[in-house]
Order: C-alpha cells, then sequence, then structure tokens
C-alpha cells in the first residue's frame, strides 16, 4: 500500500547488505527483474488477480527449474508488482518507477488495451522491452514503438469468425445490437463488430457507448429491447457484464444470441449470473480445451492446465494463461541471445517464433501477434464449452438467451 | 411509450438515490461534516444483506431494518467516540478526519470481501410487472417503494418526535438548543447514527440491484453529493426531489444523448445549479 515507504526500506536493507557482503557474493544472486504495475484493487481487480497468478506461476516453475538460462549462468527471475487500483494514469506513474527508481530489466505491460498503450510510451522512452499480455486492440501499436509486444491477436480475429458462426448457423439473424464500454479495448472491439457484421449484410440497428463506471444501464437497454434485435452484443470487462446481464433479466429482454466479451469465459462471470449466463456467447485467446505443445517450461496446454490447477485449485483462464505465456516468450527471448542486454532481446521479440503452451507466438512488425486464431465459446451447463475451431468443437451452438 | 418507459425507468431509479443521499444530506446539513465515509457505509450495509442473505437466506429486503439498526449502532459510536472530538474546529478537519476513516473501512473491506463484486441473486427471481406498452421490474419498484418509505420516516421523525425537532433545533442553532436543555453531543451522535442507519439501509436495498465491491462506495459519494446540491441542503423533500430528478435525468440522458453521457449531465447540471441558484431547488436553513 506504500510502494515508496517499501521501496525505501528495501533500498535501505539492500544498501546494509551490500556494505555487510563481500561484493561477489551478492552479484552472484542478482535476479532479472521483472516490472509489473497490475489492477489489484479497483474495478478491475479481477482481471488483475488473475494476471498475477498467470505471471506467479510461471516465475514460480522458471525459478523451481533453477531459473532462465542466459549464456552459462542460470539466473532466478523476480517480478515486482505495483497495484495501481485500476487507475489508468497511476499505472503510468508506476511503470516510470519501476524503470528509474527499481530499475528493472523488463517490463510486462498493465491490464488491457488503455493502459498498455499509456504505459508503452514509458517502456519506448527507456527503451525496457516490455511484453502485453493483455491488448489487443491493434490501436495500441499504432505508434511505430519498438518495445511493445503483445501476445493477444487482432480484435477482429474473435469478430470475424464469430459473425461466420452466426451467419452459417442462424440463417435468420439479421438485427445486431451493440452496447460497447467506452474504453479503448472495448470500444475498439464494439467497432469491429459493426464493421464485420455489416460486411455479411447484418443490420445494426443499435450501437451506443456506455461511460466507464456506469451503474445503471435500464434506459439502454429498454431502447435495445425497443430495437427488437436478433443478436445482442456487449463489449466490457466481467463487472459490466454481470451487471448489463442482470439488468436485461429485469426487463425480460430474449434473444436468440447474446454475446458478451470479456466476462463469459470467466468462472466469475458465471458465478454472479447463476442461469443468465446460459447460452451467452463468448470469445477469448486461450481455454484449457486448446492443444499446443510447447518448448517452455510448462510444456503443453494440457500440463499448464495441471500445474495451474495443482497450485490455485481452479482451472485457468485466458487471462491466467496470458500472464503465463509472456514470462515464457520473455524467456525463450532471453534465452535465445543469452544475454540480458536489452536491444539483443528486443530483436530477438521482434524475429522470433515461440513454440509455447498458449499457442505459437510471432510478431507482426507492428507488434501484435497474428500467429494463432482464438476460440470461440458458449456457456452451457454452466461452464464455458468451445464451438469453435472445429478441431477443439466441444458442443453444437444453442439458441435462446432468456 | 419509449419515454413513458425511460420516466418509468429514471423514477425508479431516482426512488433509490434519494434513499443514497439522504442520510449524508442529514448529516451534512445537521453536522456541517461532510461525510466521506457515507458510500463506504452503505458499502458495509450491502455487504451485511449479502451475506445475511447467502449464509442465513434472509431476504434482503427483509434485512433492511437490521441493516440499519446495525450501521446505526457503528455511526452513533464513531461520532461519539471520535468526531464529537473534532465538532468545534473547521469544516477541513472533519472532513479529513471522514476521509481518513474511509480509507480504513474501504482497505478493511477489501481485506474482508476481496475487491472482487458479488451480487445478490434472487433465488427465484422476482421477475417483472408486465403492463403491456410498459415493464416494471420488480425488485426496483420495491426497492424504490421502501427506499421512499425510509425516506418518509425519517421526515416524519424530524418533524414529530422529540429526538427529531432536537435534531432541528441542534441545526438552527446550536447554542441556543444548548440552553434549552439539549445534550448536543448526544444529539450530534444520534444524527450521524442516523446518517448511517439510512446508508445501511439503502446499502440493503442496493445489494439486490447493483453489483457491489469496497472499491464502488465512490459512485455511490458521487450521487450523494450531486443529489444534495441539486435538491438543496437541509431538507427531506429537496433531497427526494433531488434524487428524482438525478434519475430521470440519468435515464432521458442516455436516451438523447447515448449512455456515455448520461453521467454527464448530472454534473453539467450541478455546475448550472451552483451557478445560478447555489441553494439548490428546494434548500433553505434549519433541517425539516
Amino acid at each position: 500500500m506504500h510502494p515508496t515507504r517499501r521501496t525505501g526500506l528495501k533500498q535501505f536493507l539492500s544498501v546494509a547488505l551490500l556494505a555487510a557482503l563481500p561484493a561477489s557474493a551478492a552479484l552472484a544472486q542478482n535476479p532479472i527483474l521483472i516490472g509489473a504495475p497490475l489492477p489489484l484493487t479497483g474495478p478491475l481487480s479481477p482481471e488483475g488477480t488473475k494476471l498475477q497468478r498467470g505471471y506467479d506461476l510461471w516465475a514460480e516453475e522458471v525459478n523451481k527449474a533453477g531459473g532462465v538460462q542466459v549464456g552459462k549462468n542460470k539466473m532466478p527471475v523476480k517480478i515486482i508488482y505495483y497495484d495501481y487500483q485500476s487507475n489508468t494514469s497511476r499505472a503510468v506513474q508506476l511503470a516510470e518507477k519501476l524503470v528509474t527508481d527499481d530499475k528493472v530489466h523488463f517490463m510486462f505491460s498493465p491490464f488491457g488495451s488503455g493502459a498498455t498503450k499509456a504505459a508503452s510510451a514509458v517502456s519506448e522512452r527507456y527503451g525496457v522491452p516490455t511484453i502485453a499480455p493483455t491488448a489487443s486492440s491493434v490501436e495500441v501499436f499504432d505508434q511505430g514503438y519498438k518495445n511493445l509486444f503483445g501476445t493477444m491477436t487482432p480484435n477482429d480475429t474473435l469478430t470475424e469468425p464469430m459473425s461466420d458462426l452466426v451467419r452459417a448457423t442462424a440463417p435468420n439473424v439479421k438485427r445486431i445490437a451493440i452496447l460497447a464500454r467506452n474504453d479503448l479495448y472495448p470500444l475498439a472491439l464494439g467497432n469491429e463488430f459493426e464493421k464485420s457484421a455489416k460486411k455479411r449484410g447484418f443490420q445494426v440497428v443499435y450501437f451506443e457507448k456506455y461511460a466507464i463506471g456506469t451503474l445503471d444501464h435500464a434506459s439502454a437497454i429498454t431502447q435495445i429491447r425497443a430495437t427488437k434485435p436478433d443478436w445482442i452484443i456487449v463489449t466490457g470487462y466481467i463487472n459490466d457484464m454481470i451487471l448489463v446481464r442482470k439488468q436485461m433479466a429485469d426487463q425480460g429482454v430474449k434473444v436468440p444470441i447474446m454475446t458478451m466479451i470479456t466476462g463469459p469465459s470467466y468462472r466469475e462471470f458465471i458465478d454472479a449470473s447463476g442461469p443468465l449466463a446460459t447460452n451467452v456467447t463468448t470469445a477469448s485467446w486461450w481455454h484449457p480445451a486448446v492443444r499446443y505443445t510447447g518448448n517452455d517450461v510448462f510444456k503443453s496446454s494440457e500440463n499448464f492446465t495441471k500445474v495451474f490447477r495443482a497450485k490455485y485449485k481452479e482451472d485457468p483462464d485466458y487471462t491466467n494463461a496470458s500472464g503465463a505465456v509472456v514470462g515464457v516468450v520473455l524467456q525463450q527471448a532471453i534465452e535465445s541471445v543469452a544475454t540480458l542486454d536489452r536491444d539483443k532481446v528486443r530483436a530477438a521479440l521482434a524475429s522470433g517464433k515461440f513454440q509455447t503452451f498458449f499457442a505459437p507466438i510471432a510478431f507482426s512488425p507492428q507488434g501484435y501477434a497474428t500467429s494463432y486464431q482464438p476460440p470461440i465459446f458458449q456457456v452451457q451447463g454452466g461452464k464455458p464449452v468451445v464451438l469453435f475451431p472445429k478441431a477443439i468443437k466441444q458442443a453444437e451452438f444453442a439458441f435462446g438467451v432468456n | 411509450m419509449l419515454y413513458l418507459q425511460i420516466l418509468i425507468n429514471g423514477l425508479l431509479l431516482g426512488g433509490l438515490y434519494s434513499c443514497i443521499a439522504v442520510g449524508f444530506s442529514l448529516v451534512w446539513g445537521v453536522l456541517n461534516i461532510i461525510n466521506i465515509l457515507h458510500g463506504s457505509l452503505i458499502i458495509l450495509g450491502a455487504y451485511a444483506a449479502f451475506f445475511a442473505y447467502t449464509e442465513l437466506g434472509i431476504h434482503p429486503f427483509a434485512f433492511v431494518p437490521l441493516a440499519g439498526l446495525l450501521l446505526f449502532t457503528i455511526g452513533y459510536l464513531l461520532q461519539a467516540g471520535l468526531i464529537n472530538r473534532v465538532m468545534g474546529a473547521p469544516v477541513l478537519i472533519t472532513l479529513t478526519l471522514t476521509f481518513g476513516l474511509n480509507l480504513m473501512l474501504e482497505n478493511a473491506m477489501i481485506l474482508a470481501f476481496k475487491a472482487d463484486y458479488r451480487t445478490v441473486i434472487l433465488n427465484p427471481p422476482l421477475g417483472m410487472l408486465d403492463l403491456g406498452p410498459v415493464v416494471l421490474v420488480k425488485d426496483r419498484l420495491y426497492a424504490m417503494v421502501l427506499a421512499l418509505v425510509l425516506v418518509l420516516l425519517l421526515y416524519v421523525l424530524l418533524r414529530a418526535t422529540r429526538i427529531g425537532r432536537a435534531i432541528v433545533a441542534v441545526r438552527m442553532d446550536r447554542d441556543a438548543a444548548a440552553l434549552m436543555g439539549v445534550n448536543v453531543p448526544r444529539i450530534y451522535a444520534v444524527t450521524f447514527g442516523l446518517g448511517a442507519c439510512l446508508a445501511g439501509a439503502a446499502g440493503s436495498l442496493i445489494s439486490v440491484i447493483f453489483p457491489i465491491s469496497p472499491l464502488s462506495s465512490i459512485g455511490f459519494l458521487g450521487k450523494a453529493f450531486v443529489i444534495c446540491i441539486l435538491g438543496g441542503l437541509g431538507s427531506v423533500p429537496g433531497v427526494m426531489v433531488g434524487g428524482l430528478v438525478l434519475g430521470v435525468l440519468e435515464s432521458f440522458g442516455t436516451l438523447w444523448l447515448g449512455p456515455d453521457y448520461s453521467t454527464t449531465i448530472a454534473f453539467v447540471l450541478l455546475l448550472a445549479l451552483l451557478l445560478f441558484r447555489p441553494t439548490g431547488l428546494m434548500g433553505k436553513r434549519g433541517f425539516e
């Protein structure tokens, strides 16, 4: 809660330690420092906590195996966390503090596209290679920055296959209503949905934004109801989704298809919404059902799920896995160049192809991943099941959200 | 018909808003304390209702009196034990004290309840009243009616009971009230307790309607501020009008300007009122 004071104490202690120990002993233990500003409290705390679990699991597994292989040495990793309380401007301040004060070697971005974009200016200024676990909007990567790499594929890789799937399985669906959170990622996603829908001849009968922190959606829902949509799309984060889903049910909104991103692929949404979650569709970048093998500490998607379950007693979701995969990619990049030199690691990230448990990761010249297809899900029987891609399909598309 | 539905949505929301704000207005009007704790007290009441429902199966609406009693006790003790010590000090001191207390309460709630959002899911759900062209969501309707009943009860209490008259007397002239034999520190504690009681009751009502988290208190505090300035400090009817006006405005704002601007309207209106009618719609000296 008092990062400054804590760091002050830490600095004091490290100075005291350095004075007490011979210099060589202190150097041998030097870990690779990674800075990670996270929203551990505030409206985005569910997401922030999930990411942290992914980071922690990766760090723990790597350190258990002796650390990251840097040339002939194995170096342990240490992640320095700060809670930015879901406040983007604080995330930027803390990113700066991590670089200048804590002297981290590398960084993981804060949560979500908006905060990632804001904090990316800091890593660019100081030349710190930074991997973003949860930034999927291409708008984040349009600044020509050299230090930002995102492991998620762009938003249209969610909206295009989803629209195709609806077109193919529900030919009667024509009218679409979109309600998007006015925030970088959710709004960009809403815009992509509109594009994908129009391209396929759907009619977009409602498209509105809601402000961050909106508590009451009743009037927007009344309007949506009046437009008689066949497919309702809502974008935002877990808490928005819980709220909107409940208020839709309050007004007796019934539609053949309801898509909510993000939210339904998380246990928290299903727990909080109960039966209201049934048949809600969503898409995300990873799911325990995917089957990839990697040459990383986790080795495969299945094994990652197993290790995660052993530590946290629950199934991982895509945000947990996103937290772990940024660590995996960074580790592979460092090991490939056998140094912590930022320029060399940056070059390795830009040109590398990384086989991971999450998916094969390779970055476009702009910095986002383009190397895999995210799955589409639907909540059936109280859990998310995969509808697409066909190779890992678990159930048929079910219609009717009541 | 759309307009009618939007109006109804707004009134239902507005009733709740009144209830959220009335305790805040009472404390501000009588004690001249800007109670930054108010939002967190609402959330505390909501958590109490949440656990009463999930652990003991007590319906949140039935829990309203208990939540009120619990929060009254907490509020009374806070005022009697802590805030009364700085009552003579400038308003900034009491503001700072409640601000600090709010940080403590907020963090204690994060520790105890985690920052996850929770919501009471009634089983079976209350459903809705389908009147053809318009629908009334039952949980909101009941919550709004209960909220207005609570506000009315406060009104009656202040007008018709000895303790209520003592509160109003202290608000009008503290020294004169003391000369008439009113135990001023005790009245302060009772008033703060009442404010907290209403916060707790409001929390119990909103637990059915909005998801809650320790960090969502600031949203409710913001609404309470706007409503108090809209309606004017120092009157229960003012708070009622302020709440209803805000609810209706937000609803129509959503319709006309899109949901993105609905909350902006409230603050634009707040600025306009502060410029042209700083006493609010129904503000006056003395609490009635």
